[in-house]
């Protein structure tokens, strides 16, 4: 065998596997005596977050087993075939989501903090738990993380009352005060990951004149500086801190427009109309964000608290929200456990692809963790205690599936979001309300 | 009640205490206070009261002015980005795939715009260089492809409005087409699940117009071996030269010479669904725009007549100093309009650094393209940006910059920047004059851009906007498809715009006696002898269950479940946005709820009442289901009704503790009686959306104002609109 140091690039490959089939990680790939460290051999470790709104049948979600995940519950039978990368997480609890509102069981899944009750622009949240991994582990990629939403159409007055929308449609925010809005529309996600087309050339070419627009930002915000109360400077500060990342991005994407061609995955055009297409292809983004190692932090609201999306092609004609308020109808929560388990079946389509897509020596699914799971627990009551929670992938060889983790007593999600952030190689010793992590996940 | 303690507020210390007792004015304006079941004055001492009140709290507000603080930083919105590009740069698009859409708080989308994510950022530099390319008309050697989808929901058997007669179905969409050069349109149909082109029976023609001039004209004929329809459409695709610029692209079929479809067993005017009620002749799936192939230049369109005032002559000696001079009156003029101020002469330094490298590498359209794209990046067009003048001492009122009004102007009655002859006054120093400003307000409204006090606005008011989201049940509600949807919130703006066109009283919006249909609206509703797409005015007779807003097919759906009705959202929906007064957020004690919840398997009203017996639910729904319950002889699809699954509708309703009435009529009635309140609550709609700010217990003596005044002219739009711009929290600011 001859050494050589030069190594292909794997996103060269990554051209013409469409969205089904990868191709495995070639001997060629790896650049020869190097430290596996900085190769793709050594896999990243990539942290997702998926949410549903408005809690679950508990009853028809929670799996039998005590502490395994052998017998399947209703809803979470589509998960099937990958239940081996999974552990169901029991009577986890947001505390400071009480009292019990749509827009906190959004704010508080991913932040576990408490929402300032406001409609004005003092909102006030937490950092979440993404954004602290998007930090640690996110910044060698050029999008440190990436968020994800189904909902295009501007939708008013479904807001909580006193709480302004920012709570109950932003699941992740980078500081307290900076919710990151999603992108909804498949396009424009694909052009944040591969650019808008063209010619290499071109390609630079956009990508410099796109850094020199950003000096001119940057040089023109500083100014606004001047004679400028501290709030407003501290804003001022927030502004410029978004035009650093977004140098940051662009460099990193003018080193890689020779090397990362844009894989041969049909450009999306429009928004599928049936909701299903639409969730699945978000999910397919997904996979090759991931696999082309753009980004390693994912959020996905798989649909927003208050939906009265109706899930007709599952024979459901109810919108969801009202059936969440079931007034223990058994009929009624019957219908909104079908809704629960085809958003599962969702989620087990994106598992599937995972376990399906080769990534160095094992594949994608091996080398990821996906939290899934709501911020409210029963809908009917808006409570925020015994949250349905998945935990799923095998975190590069750090987690173990099969298992059912059950609480006797309602436990912080914060101890689940602290486990996985050390899994993902982020030590911390605190986060939120967590008063410890999860034992049972620590020790593989 | 909502946490309201009065005994621990002395009735005398009305000055001290205003954000109580403001909102004590309010619960007794709608005589939500005292709580159902107390014992209530009568309906003069409840008048007496409040008046009382608040003569007392603006005398308060007379005394110390607080006119409230605007965030120093508020980014344009989307629709305001899209509406300065048009005024900017004579180009219309529509910037939804490109923008994100904004978050509404208090209802409008205007308030929460004080961050600039990393994710936003890098969209508006994107626009700024496709916005910028696309206006000055570079050629490119990449090809443009945009698709135009067509809503499933769509029915397409009927003549669509703006197309030519003799046609049925397909669209009409305006389309900027980059440079002068031949594009190909190619045209998909509708499939069905099957894969089959649905209706395709016998042979169709489409034909592709450009500009009201026929393009290409086709057949579509049904496959030989059936089944098989992958080929049916591969041919209808055609290469056209275009001129750069603005066109009207329309795909659409030609009517068959028989007038009645072959549709026996439905009787629906919706024809989408293969099922249910299937589509009878073919239906236009999409249609894609790619070019421009051998592009020839620009061209000659209005953003290039906007952008280049002057053009450098050749290459001659004085060229490079002609070119400087051209390129800088190109810029003062962009740059004025954009920052909404006078240019100075540091605003340069940056676009014409832009320019520069443009012009070295690509020549002076070049230059002027990138100098361009810097000015939409620049912190002063992409903020509207209100400080406190230097020296201004703490928490003090002071008057806002001409300019600034100017832009508080503008981007209220057209969300967009101010035109020339507005920015003129403003640095004349003239436009604070009350005449000045008053001929400003009325000049703005009759302009065509004050069209975004419905689609901006009211939309948002009103929820129109939702409309595009609601699927109401296909098997319940067979007859609802797109057309319906569109017709429904053209109704509602049609009403809106002309009670601001004709300047009438807003009242009217509850108690109009006319109406806006077109065949398919009419259709829905029941009204005889309305035929063609097109919309027009309808006189209606007293007993029509038609007119004011509350018996807007759109309004009655957005409040609608898509299975049923909700009296509780309908509820919700008129204290919100029609009394002013939205109840509170649910109780904290709400997870009590489980053990205490009721038999789903009753009708609404009987369900809601048992609801009603639980304290903690009590509070709220005795105040929203009662107002719903007049409503509901209107279906979840605004269709009148006179019984639900059998039983005779019961549309009897009450205020809370007080007046009771029947219907629809009834409850409109009860809120004319009490103008005050309908016009304060649009009055504090209109300021909210106005400040792009929270309205706050310390403006509410403004809103009074506004609506006193407004009061000797019956509350016409304009006096309204006036009564705001020229309001303290309008005019004024707070420094911090």
């Amino acid at each position: 065998m001859i050494i050589t140091r030069k190594a292909l690039p794997r996103r060269t490959f990554l051209r013409g596997i469409g969205a089904t089939v990868a191709l495995p990680l070639l001997d060629a790939m790896v650049p020869a005596m190097t430290a596996l460290a900085s190769t793709a051999a050594r896999p990243v470790r990539r942290l997702g977050y998926i949410f549903i709104p408005m809690g679950s049948d508990i009853n028809r979600w929670t799996p039998p087993g005590e502490d395994s995940l052998a017998e399947l519950s209703p809803i979470l039978k589509p998960l099937e075939r990958v239940k081996d990368y999974v552990t169901a997480v029991t009577n986890m609890e947001l505390e400071l989501a009480y009292p019990g509102t749509h827009a906190t069981s959004n704010s508080a899944y991913l932040s576990c903090a408490k929402a300032k009750l406001t409609e004005s622009t003092d909102y006030y949240l937490g950092t979440t738990v993404d954004q602290i991994a998007a930090k640690e582990i996110g910044q060698a990629t050029q999008l440190p993380s990436l968020e994800l939403g189904m909902d295009l159409l501007e939708i008013v007055g479904q807001c909580d009352d006193g709480f302004a929308c920012v709570y109950q449609n932003n699941l992740s925010w980078s500081s307290p005060t900076t919710p990151l809005p999603y992108e909804a529309h498949p396009r424009k996600v694909f052009e944040r990951l591969f650019g808008e087309g063209g010619s290499a050339a071109e390609r630079t070419k956009t990508l410099q004149k796109k850094a020199s627009m950003l000096d001119r930002v940057k040089s023109d915000i500083s100014r606004l500086q001047r004679g400028l109360g501290s709030s407003d400077r501290t804003k001022v500060d927030q502004y410029l801190d978004s035009v650093r990342e977004v140098e940051r991005r662009i460099q990193i994407a003018e080193t890689g427009v020779a090397e990362n061609p844009v894989p041969d995955f049909e450009r999306p055009v429009g928004v599928p109309a049936a909701y299903a297409d639409h969730a699945k292809l978000m999910f397919d983004l997904q996979v090759l964000a991931l696999q082309a190692d753009i980004t390693r932090v994912i959020t996905f609201q798989l649909a927003r608290e208050t939906s009265t999306r109706s899930y007709n092609e599952i024979g459901i004609s109810e919108p969801h929200h009202p059936l969440t308020h079931h007034g223990n109808d058994p009929e009624k929560i019957a219908k909104m456990a079908k809704i629960n388990e085809y958003h599962v079946s969702l989620f087990a389509y994106l598992l599937e692809k995972l376990k399906a897509t080769p990534d160095g020596d094992g594949s994608l699914l091996d080398h990821s963790m996906y939290m899934y799971g709501s911020g409210m627990g029963n809908p009917n009551a808006h409570d925020h205690t015994n949250l349905p929670i998945l935990v799923a992938g095998g975190g590069g060889g750090k987690l173990k599936g099969g298992r059912h983790v059950r609480y006797a007593e309602p436990t912080p999600l914060a101890n689940l979001h602290l486990t996985l952030l050390e899994k993902a190689g982020v030590r911390m010793d605190s986060f939120a309300d967590s008063q410890g992590k999860v034992e049972e996940l620590l020790s593989i | 009640m909502g946490g309201l303690a009065l005994d621990l507020v002395s009735a005398h210390g009305v000055e001290e205490n205003s954000e109580t007792w403001e909102k004590v004015v309010r619960k007794l304006r709608a005589r939500q206070m005292p709580p159902v079941g107390s014992p209530r004055p009568d309906d003069a001492t409840y008048e007496a009261v409040v008046s009382s009140l608040e003569v007392s709290l603006d005398r308060a507000a007379e005394a110390q002015t607080n006119p409230g603080r605007t965030d120093t930083f508020r980014r344009l919105t989307r629709t305001e980005y899209q509406n300065a590009i048009r005024d900017l740069l004579a180009l219309e698009l529509d910037l939804s795939s490109v923008l994100p859409r904004d978050e509404s708080s208090q209802g409008f989308d205007n308030i929460t715009v004080t961050g600039l994510s990393p994710a936003l950022l890098e969209s508006y530099v994107s626009a700024a260089d496709k916005i910028s390319r696309l206006a000055v008309g570079r050629p490119v050697s990449s090809l443009a492809v945009d698709t135009i989808k067509m809503k499933p929901d769509l029915t397409q058997e009927f003549p669509f409005d703006g197309l030519p007669a003799g046609t049925r179905g397909g669209t009409l969409f305006p389309h900027t087409f980059p440079l002068d050069g031949e594009y190909e349109v190619v045209v998909r149909l509708a499939r069905d699940r099957d894969e089959q082109v649905a209706g395709l029976r016998q042979v169709h023609q489409v034909e592709i117009i450009l500009d009201r001039e026929r393009v290409a004209l086709f057949d579509v004929v049904p496959p030989k071996h059936v089944g098989d329809h992958s080929a049916v459409d591969d041919h209808l695709k055609a290469r056209i030269p275009v001129k750069a610029g603005p066109h009207q692209v329309g795909v659409t079929f030609l009517k068959k010479p028989w007038g009645v479809l072959e549709t026996d067993r439905k009787p629906y005017h919706a024809h989408f669904n293969a099922y249910r009620h299937p589509r009878v002749q073919p239906a236009l799936h999409e249609v894609t725009i790619t070019g421009p192939y051998d592009a020839k230049g620009p061209g000659d369109t209005p953003s290039r007549q906007r952008i280049f005032e002057c053009q450098p002559a050749g290459a001659t000696q004085q060229a490079a100093e002609e070119e400087d001079a051209c390129v800088r009156r190109i810029l003062t003029t962009l740059m004025r309009r954009a920052y909404r101020r006078p240019v100075t002469e540091r605003d340069f330094e940056s676009p014409l650094e832009f320019y520069r490298r443009g012009l070295s590498d690509d020549g002076f359209e070049a230059g002027v393209e990138m100098a361009l794209s810097s000015i939409l990046v620049s912190p002063e067009f992409l903020f509207r940006v209100e400080r406190d003048p230097a020296g201004t001492p703490p928490n003090t009122a002071y008057e806002i910059s001409d300019l600034e009004l100017a832009s508080r102007l503008s981007f209220f009655l057209w969300s967009s920047i101010p035109d020339d002859e507005l920015l003129n006054d403003a640095i004349q120093g003239s436009l604070r004059k009350p005449e000045v400003l008053e001929q400003h307000v009325k000049r703005m409204l009759k302009d065509r851009r004050s069209r975004t006090l419905l689609t901006n606005f009211a939309s948002q008011w009103l929820h129109l906007r939702n409309l595009e989201s609601v699927n109401p049940d296909m098997r319940l509600f067979p007859s609802f498809d797109d057309n319906l949807r569109q017709a429904m919130r053209r109704e509602t703006e049609l009403l809106l715009e002309s009670t601001i066109r004709e300047d009438r009283s807003v009242l009217d919006l509850l108690s109009s006696d006319y109406t806006y249909l077109n065949e398919r609206l009419a259709k829905h509703y029941g009204i005889p002898h309305v035929y063609g797409s097109w919309f027009r005015r309808v006189k209606l007779d007293g007993d029509t269950p038609r007119g004011g807003l509350l018996r807007h097919g759109s309004i009655l759906t957005v409040t609608s479940y898509n299975t049923r009705t909700s009296p509780v959202i309908r509820g919700h929906w008129v204290l919100e946005n029609l009394m002013g007064v939205p109840p509170p957020p649910a109780p904290a004690d709400v997870p009590a709820l489980e053990d205490k919840t009721i038999d789903g398997s009753l009708a609404v009203r009987e369900r809601l009442i048992q609801h009603r017996s639980n304290p903690a639910c009590s509070g709220c729904h005795s105040l929203m289901d009662p107002l719903g319950f007049s409503l509901e002889n209107y279906d979840a699809v605004g269709r009148w009704r006179q019984a639900e699954a059998e039983q005779p509708i019961d549309a009897s309703g009450n205020f809370p503790g007080g007046a009771r009435f029947k219907g629809v009529s009834g409850l409109e009635k009860a809120l004319i009686d009490r103008p005050d309140m309908f016009v304060g609550t649009l009055v504090e709609k209109l300021l909210t959306y106005s400040l792009g700010r929270v309205v706050e217990h310390y403006d509410a003596p403004a809103v009074r104002k506004i609506v006193r005044d407004g009061r000797p002219e019956r509350f016409r739009f304009a006096s309204l609109i006036v009564g705001i711009t020229k309001s303290k929290p309008f005019q004024m600011r707070r420094s911090l």
